[in-house]
């Protein structure tokens, strides 16, 4: 009977598994068929998609668009999300959680409203063109009480004491904060950091509605789903997959997230 | 004391975030709900305080935002159940495997969200890597038409997507559960069922509820989703409040589809709250 019950346990775990990660090797694996299409029997092993994404000038637009996104989308939710995690980890009152969750509230409304509302403020109220800065503003608005609640449960468990101790042997605040605090957060700021950068190159609603002309990644990827049976999409998709994916177990890493 | 005043070095930390949270989401979501009132003539917009924008949207747009909500409803329940059963089984029934679940978690949370709904459509479609699969083996003649293009690969590609964002919250929540109640559960004679209803899920209802209604608002908003697996026509209130804001114009409607599809969003989140937390929380 415990026998039966451990296997069934397995045999479910295992499908579930399968369920979660199978739409995303599916796609890594078709990447390299010689396929059109993804379909069962697959053809021959080839790199002909990626070869022909690389000769392809308009990929290397949507890149670079992309990466002028999220470099100063990283860089910027970063240091806001960082200084008001501080800020609620000095507070130390009842303030602090309700002051992060009001920053998370960006995250839990659809990015649809999110898109449009932005593109109301800067074509109706503020005459802005749409573009790259356009996006970098959206992007941070989601990305940094991600940053700041990275940092917050990494600071849960920082050791006040030696901040204290510092300034008792004569640090001033900053060198205190350069010298002690810096060092010690550095692996959770990096992680946040790659997290924001990950989650703004992958973004695509909030980018589509207020990139205005051209494209980043994830538009580029929604015009081909969009027109053709362009194979090369697996391509491009096992790129992005693997850009997020990888960024993403590294800050993991470097977090010591668990779960 | 030397150095800034203790509130002014705060109210300098909170300062960029929060004005970025100001600028960026407080404005124009406030600006958003004045263009909600106003109307459209001819195609220009009209400022003024009219009711036009959300009588189109609860009477036109009624049955596609109770088709909205059931597909929200259904995903978000499917998440909730299996993402149980799958953070239940890595956090108690994996052993030394269950961080390697959560992990397969987190690679699919971050697995890119266009990715993931182009992978559906190329799992389901009339070519695609199931019905190929089902000819090859001879299981059917000509390809099965039913698996895209409905609610059915709508909600499925959802859940997928979704999935990850119920199992985290639940398996923290279980993270909470000490196995030495449910030893003591087990010595005083209670079956592996009795443990399950009275000991574990009263400890985690609060993960649980948070994980409903994370999916069922990101559910209820999306529409890439059904625009590429739902079919022609529509099937969700998100593909029109698009078509709504960007090929027709009429900001107005746009605006007060989204405000009434995120304030029903929150009705329903929290009654569900009430019922099965309680008012004490």
């Amino acid at each position: 009977m415990m026998r039966i019950v451990a296997f069934a346990w397995s045999l479910v775990m295992g499908l579930l598994s399968v369920f979660l990660l199978g739409p995303l090797v599916l796609v890594a694996i078709f990447s390299f068929s010689s396929n059109a299409l993804i379909s069962f029997p697959m053809g021959d092993l080839t790199l002909k998609w990626y070869r022909d994404l690389f000769v392809n000038p308009d990929f290397y637009a949507a890149l670079s668009n992309s990466l002028a996104i999220a470099l100063p989308v990283a860089l910027i939710s970063t240091v806001t999300g960082t200084l008001a995690a501080y800020a609620f980890a000095e507070w130390r009152t009842r303030l602090g959680l309700p002051l992060l969750a009001l920053l998370g509230l960006p995250v839990l409304l659809p990015p649809l409203v999110i898109a449009i509302s932005l593109v109301v403020l800067y074509v109706r109220w503020l005459g802005l063109p749409l573009g790259r800065p356009a996006v970098i503003g959206g992007h941070v608005l989601v990305t940094q009480p991600l940053v700041a609640a990275v940092i917050a449960s990494r600071m849960a468990s920082f050791d006040f004491t030696v901040l204290e101790a510092a300034r008792d042997l004569g640090a001033s605040r900053w060198q205190t904060f350069w010298k002690v605090t810096l060092p010690q957060m550095r692996a959770a700021i990096v992680g946040a950091a790659l997290i924001a950068f990950a989650l703004s190159l992958d973004e695509f609603i909030i980018a589509v509605f207020t990139i205005g002309g051209g494209n980043t990644i994830s538009t580029f990827v929604w015009g081909k789903i969009k027109t053709t049976l362009d194979p090369s999409i697996n391509a491009i998709a096992t790129i992005l997959l693997l850009m997020t994916i990888g960024l993403t177990l590294i800050a993991l890493r470097l977090t010591r997230y668990r779960g | 004391m030397t150095g800034w005043p203790r509130m002014l070095r705060r109210g300098l930390a909170l300062f960029p975030a929060f004005g970025i949270l100001t600028g960026l989401f407080f404005m124009p979501i406030a600006l958003l709900l004045a263009v909600s009132f106003w109307s459209v003539r001819s195609y220009r917009l009209v400022p003024g305080f009219a009711l036009d924008a959300y009588a189109r949207t609860f009477s036109f747009y009624g049955p596609l935002f109770i088709s909205t909500m059931l597909i929200a409803a259904a995903v978000a329940l499917l998440c909730v159940v299996v993402g149980f059963v799958f953070a239940y089984g890595a956090r108690f029934r994996s052993g030394r495997y269950g961080d390697l679940f959560i992990l397969a978690t987190m690679i699919t949370l971050f697995g890119g969200y266009l990715v993931k709904i182009y992978s559906w459509k190329a799992i389901l479609s009339a070519n695609g890597i199931l019905n190929s699969t089902l000819l090859w083996l001879g299981l059917v003649d000509t390809p099965v038409s039913w698996f895209i293009f409905n609610r059915g690969a709508v909600i499925v590609a959802l859940a997928h997507f979704l999935l990850p964002f119920a199992i985290l919250p639940i398996y923290s929540a279980l993270r909470n559960v000490p196995d030495i109640t449910l030893e003591a559960a087990r010595d005083l004679g209670a079956s592996p069922w009795t443990t399950l209803v009275r000991v574990v899920l009263p400890q985690c209802k609060a993960g649980l509820v948070a994980a409903f209604a994370i999916c069922f608002l990101s559910a209820a908003g999306d529409y890439v989703t059904p625009m590429f697996l739902g079919g022609g026509s529509g099937i969700m209130l998100g593909q029109f409040i698009v078509s709504e804001f960007s090929t027709r114009f009429n900001w107005p409607v746009g605006a007060a589809m989204s405000f009434s599809l995120m304030g029903v969003s929150a009705l329903v989140i929290s009654a569900i709250w009430l019922a099965v937390v309680g008012r004490r929380g």
